[in-house]
């Protein structure tokens, strides 16, 4: 790969097609793994939901060492702990695969990506040498222990504490941690918890250790086959040698890992929305009213189109973080001292677009459960019909790995606090584009350029962005931070420019490579997509207008994004028959 | 010369009536290439078969020695290839039951002969005489020709009718050369499937049982007593361990053409479609309105199968 | 005694992928078409592997075709297959070009059982492992199956069903036939296919998946094996089959009974 990215970079530069890692860039190993992924779900977890949904004891543990066996468990840990140290792309796909595992996958998210990593990142020898093994070959299981009754958006705020003993040989844990996933079987769990009250540290805390409880189950609303229980410590004793990390440093753990979660989050609900999509398109085939089938019906087709481009950019979206990620990560040498450190530097990078996977790819998933149910009718209404679970397994998504509220607003805040320590040139990009906007643009479009009418609206997206922003940093300077509702319509904008580019991009990448009616179904997702991002991007460029300018400054504002979101999308009614034609013949999500 | 020879197959001196369909197949090639049609029948003790198969107006030869008494492909190619010379014969034809599929393509490397499996139809004349045959599972025909001097084929039973009784048939015992010490396969022991029930491939009526059962084959079972019909079962309900492998229809099972075949909790996966889909009249009985079974039952109940079966019984007694 | 057996794996349509004759009946749509290992030919692999394990010995794997089945190849290789042979040939085959070029195979690996999947699921012919054990002269069992479900211990702890001798001399093998199980005893060399319930296959681990990069596989030239490649079995054309139509809805029992025996007179 040419160039490597800045994080939010792509909100101020173009790039090109061969910037992009896509789906269609795997190796031949990664699809064996996926493959394995594939199978393992549907030989050894789908087979056993219903008995999970009924907390089977020990059905989850074993079926954790069942993905042991099968390596899924290896591709973060490094290979001295047994690990296969594979890179980012893999461990989505895996993540994305085993998305289609219902409620198992968050049960693998959490063992694999938040119970794992924090040690993988932070361990020291000794602690790897004792946990990582054991975690890698599915043996014991893992948990992360930072949610608390009081502390949940406010992940730091938590009360939960740890008292040296006076031998100097442990830390005494008290507190409550709760909504902790795997908490019925794991054996390992990360939690956090302050030293003397004050310095927030992460423990590596053994399911045996003394003072410790596991609560009951919790009755939730979805994913009911995963365990949610409290974790209760009341002087649990703790080893020293099991602080993880510095202490004081706790919350570098807390937020870098949730980085990793997130982007693996998006994967993995990707993952869910295809088996969800299959679902319903494949119900939509078989049922008939009228004396026809229902994916005959233009209503029914709109909505197997709009989803099917939604996946197409959610998926183009996941691989191409992934691929700025294992770029980065590439040029940090293996064998250096501090490795995980600048490892971790390199993930933090993109902590923008880990929150936007996060956030899009979620709500890619509700549109499609929303859509699959009503594409049901009343059976989706009814449980015996798989609709009603992926309905319901759907909404943790929006709530867990930080609301998608929290990440919205992480979204432009890191961008602003980026810029104003000046990794990000934004002022000077924003007043470009202010200057673009008083200069109107005499481009044509050439309609026999392939994605000619995408390319050119492009550029006025990010201008967008850039003018908005520009304007609403004007109005409030730094108590923008505080301006949550003006943040949300940022980051609204922030995400779908990143959503418009990663397919445009991939579709140009991949392309001349496909036959010629793969080809015309892949265009016709570009132009499905691009048409409903732009309009919810200038919706949101339009809400946030009002909420920073007045006067002639909103008119020139609002008349910029008028201009700037200007996108073209004939032929629309063609490409989403097109795409909902692919999706319905092949019963699957078709690109 | 474009003779046919016909492989029988028997058990016991009985012969089985899927001979008697790649007969009827062998005199269409023969009506088409000019040729005669013979017979073949090998075993220990199988003069009734032979006897059975002339009684079909056809002249068998019949090889009859110890060395032949069970089924074993090693020892009975090379009489084939044997008697197919004798005959002249160009065409070589047997039943795609298990013994034909395990026979045939062992025999033809003996005479040089391309194989056609499965066969469904035979089209063309003279010279070019092309074999339909299903390929991936039956969701495609092929339409197949074979461009070795001696040509073979096996054909699906359920696809031609079996030939009826006709005058001027006769035996002649062929001498076996095969020296058993040479032969490198034993036969140990061959665990029959015991039952008073038909066999599925015969039965004039078949009850089929699916995932939809949930193990429960009782009432199914109970109404193929009361019909005198053979029980046969998807892969899913194979596969889950409900009931014997040799219950399987479908297409890496048991292909059935009965008058009747009677599917419950069988939601109608293309597989089990192809092993059954010959049958006369197919009645499915499913839960779920939207299996695709029903698209091809000449009746669908959307119905508890443990509701609608006994419900159907006390109907049938009531007559 | 330690086993060398021979395994062939072929690149085949997904049966899950929607196959269908291209409306000139010149083959099939491939569009949006996956391809993966031959389901019969994974079970043969899974039954090699559990021979090694039983009896150490070596795996070799064998494909015939494009580059593309290279891709299956290294499939059985994560699974534990030890090393690959590719004989490379573009064109068509068929099952007696097929047996020509495994028994060229043979002549050169000298195993002690040939392993095949009953027949491929996307020409379904079921000749191949037959036409293979005549041209060696070698015994054949086919339909190798097993009388233990696929839900038992045995299978469970992945207990071969084809049980070698311990002088690796014989073998016995339990064969699904009309009408029962059967049970041979064949001597080795010989050739063994496989059906559907001898075993469940293990999927490929992810380390062995990895390991499976650095498996050798040799490609060998079809034309370089002395076979003559012209087939004589020949597709001349693909028809869409024929297809039942969908009969009537009924009511209840009653009305199911009246239509059987009055309507259909089958009852």
């Amino acid at each position: 790969m040419a160039r490597l990215f800045k994080g939010a970079e792509y909100l101020i530069t173009e790039a090109t097609k061969d910037d992009v890692f896509t789906p269609e860039d795997f190796s031949e190993e990664q699809r064996q793994i996926a493959h394995t992924a594939d199978q393992f779900v549907q030989e050894e977890v789908t087979p056993v939901l219903d008995r999970l949904e009924h907390q089977e004891p020990g059905l989850a543990a074993a079926l954790m060492r069942k993905a042991g066996e099968a390596g899924l468990l290896m591709i973060d840990a490094p290979e001295a702990y047994g690990g296969l140290a594979l890179d980012k792309a893999t461990s989505m796909l895996a993540a994305e695969r085993m998305g289609a595992a219902g409620a198992f996958s968050v049960s693998y998210a959490a063992h694999s990506g938040i119970g794992t990593l924090p040690l993988v990142y932070y361990g020291t020898e000794a602690q790897k040498d004792r946990y990582l093994g054991k975690l890698v070959t599915g043996e014991w299981s893992a948990a992360y222990c930072l949610t608390e009754p009081e502390a949940g958006s406010d992940a730091l705020g938590g009360k939960t504490t740890a008292t040296l003993t006076p031998d100097g040989k442990h830390y005494l844990l008290d507190g409550t941690k709760q909504f902790i996933t795997n908490g019925s079987f794991a054996d390992l769990f990360t939690v956090f918890a302050r030293v003397d009250k004050k310095h927030f540290t992460a423990f590596l805390v053994e399911r045996t250790t003394p003072g410790l409880t596991v609560g009951p189950e919790e009755k939730k609303l979805g994913i009911k086959g995963s365990s949610t229980t409290p974790v209760v410590f009341e002087g649990a004793k703790v080893p020293v040698e099991n602080v993880l990390g510095e202490i004081g440093k706790g919350h570098k753990i807390a937020f870098n890992v949730l980085n990793v979660g997130r982007f693996k989050l998006g994967a993995a609900v990707t993952g869910a929305a295809k088996l969800a999509f299959k679902t319903g398109v494949a119900y939509a085939n078989a049922r008939k009213q009228f004396g026809v089938p229902i994916a005959r019906f233009g209503a029914i087709q709109e909505k197997v189109a709009d989803l099917t481009a939604g996946l197409f950019a959610a998926e183009s979206l996941v691989y191409r973080l992934a691929g700025l990620i294992d770029d980065r990560l590439a040029t940090i040498p293996k064998d250096a001292a501090g490795y995980y450190e600048a490892y971790q530097q390199g993930i933090e990078e993109y902590a923008i677009e880990c929150a936007i996977a996060k956030v899009f790819c979620s709500e890619v998933l509700a549109d499609v459960v929303d859509e699959v149910v009503q594409i049901h009718g009343g059976y989706g209404f009814i449980q015996e019909y798989p609709a009603e679970k992926y309905y319901r397994d759907e909404r943790i998504n929006r709530i867990f790995e930080g609301t998608n509220e929290i990440n919205r607003l992480l979204v432009p805040g890191t961008i602003l606090r980026r810029a104003m320590k000046g990794e990000l040139p934004l002022q000077r990009e924003a007043m470009k584009a202010m200057e673009a906007l008083m200069t109107p643009s005499l481009d044509e479009l050439d309609p026999s350029q392939p994605f000619a009418a995408e390319r050119a609206v492009l550029g006025g997206l990010k201008k967008t962005f850039l003018v908005v922003a520009g304007a609403a940093v004007q109005r409030y300077m730094d108590a923008l931070k505080d301006e949550q509702e003006v943040l949300l319509a940022l980051a609204d904008v922030a995400i779908q420019v990143f959503a418009i580019e990663s397919a445009l991009l991939r579709a140009e990448k991949i392309s001349p490579r496909l036959p010629e009616s793969r080809r015309a179904d892949v265009a016709a997702a570009v132009k499905v997509h691009t048409f409903s991002a732009v309009e919810k991007l200038a919706a949101a460029a339009r809400r946030a207008a009002f909420y920073v300018a007045e006067g002639d400054t909103l008119t020139v504002l609002l008349g910029g994004i008028r201009r700037f979101t200007k996108y073209d999308a004939s032929g629309l009614l063609a490409a989403k028959r097109r795409l909902a034609a692919a999706a319905l013949e092949g019963e699957r999500y078709p690109l | 010369m474009s003779n046919v020879l016909v492989i029988a197959e028997q058990s016991r001196g009985t012969l089985r009536k899927a001979t008697l369909s790649a007969l009827t197949a062998a005199r269409e090639v023969a009506r088409r290439t000019g040729g005669g049609v013979s017979a073949l029948v090998l075993g220990s003790g199988a003069g009734a078969a032979a006897e059975e198969l002339a009684a079909h107006g056809v002249p068998v030869r019949l090889a009859d020695a110890p060395v032949l008494a069970h089924p074993l492909a090693e020892a009975h190619a090379p009489v084939v290839a044997e008697a197919a010379r004798a005959a002249g014969a160009s065409w070589v034809v047997t039943a795609a039951t298990s013994y034909g599929k395990d026979l045939l393509p062992r025999a033809a490397v003996a005479l040089g002969a391309a194989v056609a499996t499965e066969v469904l139809a035979i089209a063309g004349d003279g010279g070019e005489i092309l074999l339909r045959r299903p390929m991936w599972a039956g969701n495609v025909i092929a339409e197949v020709e074979l461009r070795t001097a001696v040509k073979a084929f096996s054909v699906r039973p359920t696809e031609f009718a079996p030939a009826a009784r006709a005058p001027g048939g006769s035996v002649t015992p062929m001498a076996v050369a095969v020296d058993a010490a040479s032969l490198g396969t034993r036969f140990v022991e061959l665990q029959e499937v015991k039952s008073e029930r038909p066999e599925l491939t015969d039965a004039r009526v078949v009850v089929a049982g699916g995932r939809g059962t949930k193990g429960d084959f009782g009432p199914l079972s109970a109404l193929a007593d009361d019909l005198g019909a053979a029980v046969g079962a998807s892969r899913a309900a194979v596969d889950a361990g409900w009931v014997p492998n040799d219950w399987q229809v479908g297409q890496t099972g048991k292909v059935v053409a009965p008058d009747l075949y009677v599917a419950a909790g069988i939601s109608g996966a293309i597989q089990h479609v192809a092993g059954m889909k010959g049958a006369k009249v197919i009645v499915a009985i499913n839960k779920d309105a939207d299996a695709p079974i029903f698209q091809i039952a000449d009746y669908g109940l959307v119905a508890d199968l443990f509701q609608a079966v006994p419900a159907l019984r006390e109907r049938l007694k009531a007559g | 005694m330690p086993l060398k057996l021979l395994v062939t794996v072929k690149r085949v349509e997904d049966p899950e992928s929607r196959i269908k004759a291209k409306p000139d009946g010149s083959g099939i749509v491939t569009d949006g078409v996956n391809y993966k290992m031959n389901p019969f030919d994974e079970i043969a692999v899974e039954e090699a592997l559990r021979l090694k394990e039983k009896h150490g010995g070596e795996v070799v794997v064998a494909s015939l075709g494009g580059a593309a089945a290279m891709t299956e190849l290294r499939a059985a290789l994560a699974m534990g297959a030890d090393r690959g042979l590719l004989v490379r040939h573009d064109g068509a085959l068929d099952p007696g070009i097929v047996s020509a070029l495994l028994q060229a195979l043979v002549a050169a690996e000298r195993p002690d059982l040939v392993m095949l999947g009953k027949q491929a699921i996307d020409d379904d012919q079921n000749q191949a492992g037959q036409m293979l054990a005549a041209r060696l002269g070698w015994p054949q069992a086919t339909f190798a199956s097993k009388k233990e479900s696929l839900e038992s211990e045995a299978e469970q702890k992945k207990q071969p069903g084809v049980a070698v001798a311990a002088d690796g001399k014989r073998a016995l093998v339990v064969r699904e036939v009309d009408g029962g199980v059967e049970t041979l005893e064949v001597a080795l060399p010989a050739v063994v296919t496989v059906d559907l319930r001898l075993n469940k296959p293990r999927f490929a681990s992810l380390p062995g998946i990895m390991k499976a990069k650095k498996k050798e596989v040799r490609e060998i030239p079809a034309a370089s094996l002395g076979v003559e490649l012209a087939p004589s079995v020949v597709v001349r054309r693909l028809l869409d089959p024929p297809r039942r139509q969908a009969g009537v809805k009924v009511a209840d029992v009653a009305e199911l009974w009246t239509r059987l025996h009055a309507e259909a007179k089958v009852l």
